[in-house]
């Protein structure tokens, strides 16, 4: 037996759009019950939730970005099919420029890809501080009896060796290579299930049952559960004599996040001693762990209050979003291709948002890449230091006219930064409530999809209104 | 003491507006015709000896990668120099202070400045909206023409108290002027009532906020000073000119109640010219939104910086007032077809200097007139051209 891995502190977070199942549903003439899922706004996805739960993460445990060994994050939905996506997260949190890792894909298997992996390159002392994320924003066929389920979040462990307060101990994993919910190469959207009756009986209750029942002889306190289609949760819990798992109250607000929905569901149970059995299912296999803490993990407190965040949409807006309802006609390029010279120059800079401080006196000039002289004295001397993450809005306007692909109304505010520095940036959600004096924090977005390539930079959010979460 | 090396002898414009029937060519033409058939004595176009065009937005249809040479073609002078000058809004008003400039230098003696631009020959989306996209990736993502001045207007308005009343009353104001002005795109008066209920176009900025898009051109002819009278016996003369640059992005401003550019290109035209701002008896400013021009008129001195909003509203800058400003009805109702619109200030000033602005007219009391223009990404540079009839 090795040694267990320890978790330091675990973080969440989900996106901004939230739409009442009901509202689906009745688009296609169906009665759609009364739950909700989480969707991204037009300039979030995997990556960004992924950042913002991992920064949660970090800072639950207390881990500075520039300590952690490795990135192991899992998403059916990568940003690039193929491409940067795991370094642009890595950079984008600040990660040192040597951290390892790896991206899990492929399923909503995934995100407990990227734990265990993690977790056995603790347990392999090649990692002595791990981030693990499991991030999903799930896109379902539309009309499909899954929409009205699919969701999307994510979830951050910071593990170690050692310290923590809980620690990753038993596994099973049972594989059964069946299809339930998949996608081919090159399709979109996700497919929903061929035959709901078949998958129960013939393949979901199965296989849950048979790891489930190794982990109920440990005696969880608590479990978190697939619930692929809003009862079958329930029906696995029946099956498994446990209570309610933890992880409905997170299929409740959020629906089904993918391949973060096994360790986001078991988040907010680790918020008190005891063992919680968590079950990861998707792609043909089936794989259960506990977690068992002794204390709260720092972090699993506020992730019901997390979840809870966000803004009422139209089913029109989740989909527009979604890029499944676009404009006819033309947009806008970019005006300098992701491809080209000014991000390879800049890309660093932007992901990190990083400020050119003078050596001679102090001045903050952004970014640093277009300044090789200080603004206020012509000093040439510029350390590179990342800008304060906070700050108190200067001047602002709300940009009601623009050409697609922008969605107005769009914010876009003068913000003086804690450090001092002065940064103009967009501002997320619609503007209101937005005031001179208005404090808000730096957030990673999706600034475009230009030429299929996703664009990341930091947004302004509003710490006062809700509107604009 | 004004330099006064360098008169203008001729100034002319074409009507301004969304002009699909006519080329380039053609307005460029119209608005040579224009200047030429202005000089009191006579002037025979092929005398012109140089040439400096101002045209902003040089990515034209099927025009890619000409510069200005397009246009003493268009106008009957192929052969002669000609260069383009592009410096943002104040390209027309610096092609006119480089032009002067080649004048009392000596090279040349006869010289044409004209301003020509088509601003609708595409579609808004693709013409003046595409520099949402353009720029810096991140920093200026989202970044249209509003943006670069609604932030003053929120400032303004949290430091002075300044209100969208007071913002309406220029356009209202300017819309008056424009009535008055057979050259104008807009002749209409409005109310400030319609201002304010005209949609958001970039809060707090609203459409009767902001200039409309205009298609047109103008020109003015040069000449040293000393031969002046061969060409008319009420001459204009350059009195001293300006230009400032300021740090192209918005977080780069220090303050967001004034533009840096204008006051310093304003403190070095005064210094040229001799003379302060209450020795200015009429001016054309940058009136691109409403906002622009009152601090325009606090930058330029002519009002207490905080006080451009109250002043506007009271008609301190109207026809009759103090120091009437865009007498021709500024950007905001006669255009703003950007290379051309320092050209077309300068020629109003002209007109007014000369006794010639017909029921614009104002009392020239000191023989002096301002024109400013300010603009660029992060309102980075600023031009300030100041005309006399004192010899």
């Amino acid at each position: 037996m090795t040694s267990p891995t320890r978790i330091l502190g675990l973080g969440s977070s989900a996106p901004s759009l939230r739409i009442a199942a009901a509202d689906i549903a009745a688009s296609w003439d169906r009665s759609g019950g009364r739950s909700q899922i989480a969707a991204c706004a037009p300039d979030e996805d995997t990556l960004t939730l992924a950042a913002a739960a991992a920064q949660a993460a970090l800072l639950a445990a207390g881990i500075d970005a520039s300590t952690v060994d490795g990135l192991w994050w899992g998403t059916t939905r990568p940003p690039f099919a193929e491409g940067p996506s795991h370094a642009v997260l890595a950079s984008s949190l600040s990660l040192s420029d040597h951290a390892g890792g790896a991206l899990f894909a492929g399923s909503t298997h995934a995100g407990m890809d990227a734990l265990l992996s993690a977790t056995d390159a603790v347990t392999a002392g090649s990692a002595r501080v791990a981030l693990v994320v499991a991030s999903d924003a799930l896109v379902p066929g539309l009309g499909t009896s899954f929409e009205t389920r699919c969701g999307a979040g994510a979830v951050a462990f910071v593990l170690a060796a050692s310290g923590g307060t809980a620690t990753i101990a038993a596994r099973v994993t049972r594989t059964h290579p069946l299809l339930d919910r998949y996608r081919g190469d090159n399709e979109s959207a996700t497919r929903d299930l061929y035959d709901p009756r078949l998958f129960r009986e013939e393949i979901f209750l199965p296989v849950i049952g048979e790891v489930g029942t190794h982990l109920a002889a440990l005696d969880p306190t608590a479990w978190s559960l697939p619930d692929p289609d809003g009862r079958l949760g329930a029906v696995a819990a029946k099956l498994l004599g446990a209570s309610t798992p933890s992880s409905a109250d997170v299929y409740g607000c959020i629906g089904d996040s993918g391949a973060a929905a096994a360790l986001l569901g078991a988040a907010p149970a680790l918020d008190v001693a005891g063992t919680v059995a968590v079950i990861a299912f998707g792609g043909g296999r089936t794989t259960g762990i506990t977690i068992s803490a002794e204390a709260p993990v720092p972090g699993a407190a506020a992730v019901l209050a997390t979840l809870a965040e966000g803004r009422p949409a139209t089913y029109a807006a989740l989909l527009r979003a979604r890029a499944q309802l676009v404009a006819s006609g033309e947009t806008i390029p970019m005006g300098v291709p992701p491809e080209s010279a000014l991000f390879a120059r800049g890309a660093t800079e932007m992901l990190q948002m990083l400020g050119g401080r003078c050596a001679d006196c102090g001045t903050i000039n952004t970014p640093p890449s277009i300044h090789p002289v200080c603004l206020s004295c012509g000093g040439s001397k510029l350390d590179a230091v990342p800008l304060a993450r906070h700050g108190i809005v200067h001047t602002f306007v709300i940009n009601q006219t623009m050409p697609a692909p922008f969605v107005a109304p769009l914010p876009i505010a003068v913000i003086d930064l804690d450090d001092g520095a002065r940064i103009m940036l967009q501002v997320v959600g619609d503007g209101t409530g937005l005031e001179i004096g208005t404090h808000v924090d730096l957030v990673l977005r999706r600034y475009a999809h230009e030429r299929g390539v996703p664009v990341y930079g930091w947004k302004a959010r509003s710490r006062t209104t809700g509107a604009s979460s | 003491m004004s330099w006064n090396k360098v008169a203008v002898v001729g100034a002319g414009l074409i009507k301004m507006g969304e002009l699909f029937d006519q080329s380039y060519e053609d307005m460029a033409a119209g608005a040579f015709r224009a200047a030429v058939a202005a000089v009191d004595k006579g002037f025979d176009p092929q005398s012109v000896e140089a040439a400096f065009v101002a045209t902003q937005r040089g990515t034209l249809w099927g025009q890619e990668g000409i510069g200005g040479n397009t246009v003493p073609s268009a106008i009957g002078l192929a052969g002669i120099p000609c260069t383009r000058i592009e410096n943002a809004c104040p390209s027309g008003s610096d092609a006119f202070r480089v032009g002067a400039m080649a004048v009392a230098s000596g090279v040349h003696d006869l010289v044409l400045v004209i301003g020509v631009e088509k601003m609708r020959d595409k579609s808004t989306e693709e013409g003046l909206l595409s520099r949402a996209a353009a720029g810096h990736p991140i920093l200026t993502r989202g970044e249209t023409a509003p943006v670069l001045f609604a932030p003053f207007a929120t400032r303004h308005m949290h430091e002075f108290g300044t209100t969208r009343e007071m913002l309406a009353s220029v356009a209202v104001k300017n819309h008056h002027n424009g009535s008055l002005d057979p050259y104008a795109h807009f002749q209409n008066e409005i109310t400030i009532e319609q201002v304010l209920a005209s949609p958001p176009v970039c809060s707090p900025l609203h459409l009767l906020d902001c200039c409309p898009q205009t298609d047109g051109a103008a020109a003015v002819l040069l000449a040293p000073a000393d031969r002046a009278d061969e060409f008319t016996d009420n001459p204009v003369f350059v009195a001293g000119f300006g230009v400032a640059t300021d740090h192209p992005y918005l977080h780069e401003k220090t303050n967001f109640v004034g533009l840096q550019a204008t006051v310093t290109a304003a403190e070095r035209a005064y210094a040229m010219a001799g003379v302060g701002p209450s020795d200015i008896d009429m001016c054309e400013v940058h009136d691109c939104f409403t906002i622009t021009e009152i601090l325009d008129i606090e930058d330029l001195g002519f009002f207490e910086k905080g006080k451009g909003g109250i002043a506007s509203l009271e008609g301190e800058t109207s026809l009759t007032g103090r120091i009437p400003v865009n007498t021709s009805g500024g950007l905001l109702a006669k255009g703003h077809p950007i290379g051309a619109t320092g050209i077309a200030q300068i020629t109003e000033c002209w007109w007014q200097l000369r006794g010639e602005a017909n029921d614009r007219q104002v009392a020239m009391r000191n023989g002096f007139a301002l024109q400013h223009n300010v603009g660029g990404r992060g309102s980075g540079v600023s031009v300030v051209n100041i005309l006399t009839n004192i010899r």
